[in-house]
């Protein structure tokens, strides 16, 4: 019965929000986000048929996880779309996120090589579970690169895209944790991790939902003085005040 | 395949993260990137609201001789205390002023299109080691007083030296071949 509510929760809530993303024109500014929700909305249906027409377990749980490893694929999408909407402004800060991204992706390609060179039969055992939770971790890692990067440059998000940022992170987050429990777990916590990450679904809908009702702009930066010019009045400044801390310092050290 | 505690780091690390963005609302982010031209250019702007002949005996320890002179118990607990408090203050003023004027350097290079990655990465961990060190000079403080930190503070002069440095080098960078261009035509 709870199984049940969920799905037709999440089913409504996505259509929900696939028809305000038309109807505010939201469709066209963030089209990685709603093709992944429109992925999502079909997996559901496609899924809920198959568990009422067939009859073993094994198709459901094929077709499932099938479609869960392609929609990890395809929310990959949203995280090149925080960057590219995010960052629009910002072409050095932009610059910044897609070498610390490339730095991040360096490092789990390098990671992932030394962990198949060490038990080169991994990729064949490893369950669907364990492979999800894998790509979700990746994800994982450059929304949090990025995120970073965003708080640390004071780049302001808009309201839609605060809202893509904040539903897909906790989604990111809670995903890696179940998926990760339940590839370590035995078989009743694996379900029971596939329980919680379904059942929590429809409350990161919402998150999304509340934000994406309507459009709205992302704040833009207001140069008053022309760029370079002002950069260099600024990191002559910051120099100098940097200068007065050091001497703060050294003058509580000195004494 | 990532492990349970690997999963329960960066599930952490992103939910903080996460929650610093609910924290920060977009009127309050509009508000800091738009505030962000006036203080930048304002050489007036206080960086030393604590007095220098104070700052120059915080760590000193001829007040302290001073005060033991006296051999009093209480006025050296009470010397003790206040320059305890004068001391964590001093920190927590050096902290501010150095997050202050990386904010505004992170403000004023966020739209630059020359952004230069490797000075950027030196100046981000020689300002977060600067950070450690102010929270751990106001940890050694709060625990050992001021006198015994006198180590840790000659260490955090040399890395603020260090930062200032990295600060050079990254206007040489950016307004080196400007400069050098200029020469040429």
């Amino acid at each position: 019965m709870l199984t049940q509510v969920i799905w037709w929760s999440s089913i409504a809530l996505e259509s929900l929000l696939l028809f305000r993303g038309f109807r505010g024109k939201l469709v066209s500014r963030y089209p990685a986000f709603y093709f992944y929700i429109s992925f999502v909305l079909v997996q559901d249906l496609v899924c809920f048929a198959i568990n009422r027409l067939s009859h073993g377990a094994d198709d459901y749980s094929y077709a499932y996880w099938t479609a869960e490893f392609l929609c990890v694929l395809v929310s990959c999408g949203i995280v090149l779309e925080i960057y590219r909407v995010g960052l629009a402004a910002y072409p050095g800060t932009a610059r910044m996120a897609r070498r610390l991204l490339a730095l991040v992706f360096a490092i789990v390609l390098v990671k992932a090589i030394v962990n198949v060179a060490i038990d080169p039969h991994w990729w064949t055992q490893a369950s669907a579970t364990a492979v999800a939770g894998t790509l979700r971790a990746i994800q994982g890692v450059a929304v949090v690169a990025l995120v970073a990067l965003f708080l640390f440059y004071s780049i302001p998000f808009g309201k839609n895209l605060r809202g893509i940022v904040m539903g897909y992170g906790l989604l990111v987050c809670w995903s890696v944790v179940c998926l990760a429990f339940g590839a370590f777990g035995g078989q009743k916590l694996n379900h029971l991790f596939a329980f919680l990450y379904s059942a929590f679904y429809p409350i990161f809908l919402i998150v999304w939902l509340v934000p994406l009702w309507t459009y709205q702009t992302n704040p833009l930066p207001t140069p008053t003085v022309p760029l370079e010019l002002k950069y260099q009045r600024v990191a002559a400044t910051t120099q100098r005040r940097l200068q007065d801390a050091r001497g703060y310092l050294a003058k509580a050290v000195g004494s | 395949m990532i492990g349970i505690p690997t999963a329960l780091l960066l599930g952490s690390i992103l939910l903080l993260l996460l929650l610093f963005v609910a924290m920060r609302g977009s009127g309050n982010a509009r508000k800091l990137s738009s505030g962000s031209d006036l203080p930048l250019l304002d050489d007036q702007a206080a960086l030393d609201p604590c007095p220098p002949e104070f700052v120059a005996r915080i760590f000193s320890s001829e007040d302290w001789k001073f005060v033991a002179k006296a051999k009093s118990p209480q006025l050296e607990n009470l010397f003790r205390r206040e320059r305890k408090l004068v001391a964590l203050l001093w920190v927590h003023q050096t902290s501010t002023a150095i997050r202050r004027i990386m904010r505004e350097h992170t403000q004023a290079t966020r739209q630059s299109h020359d952004l230069h990655f490797a000075t950027e990465t030196k100046l981000v961990l020689l300002y977060a080691e600067l950070m450690l060190l102010c929270g751990m000079l106001f940890l050694a403080i709060q625990s050992a007083g001021p006198q015994r930190v006198r180590g840790l503070a000659v260490y955090a002069d040399a890395l603020s030296q260090r930062l200032a440095q990295a600060q050079l080098d990254f206007q040489t960078v950016t307004v080196g071949p400007k400069l050098h261009s200029a020469g040429s035509s």
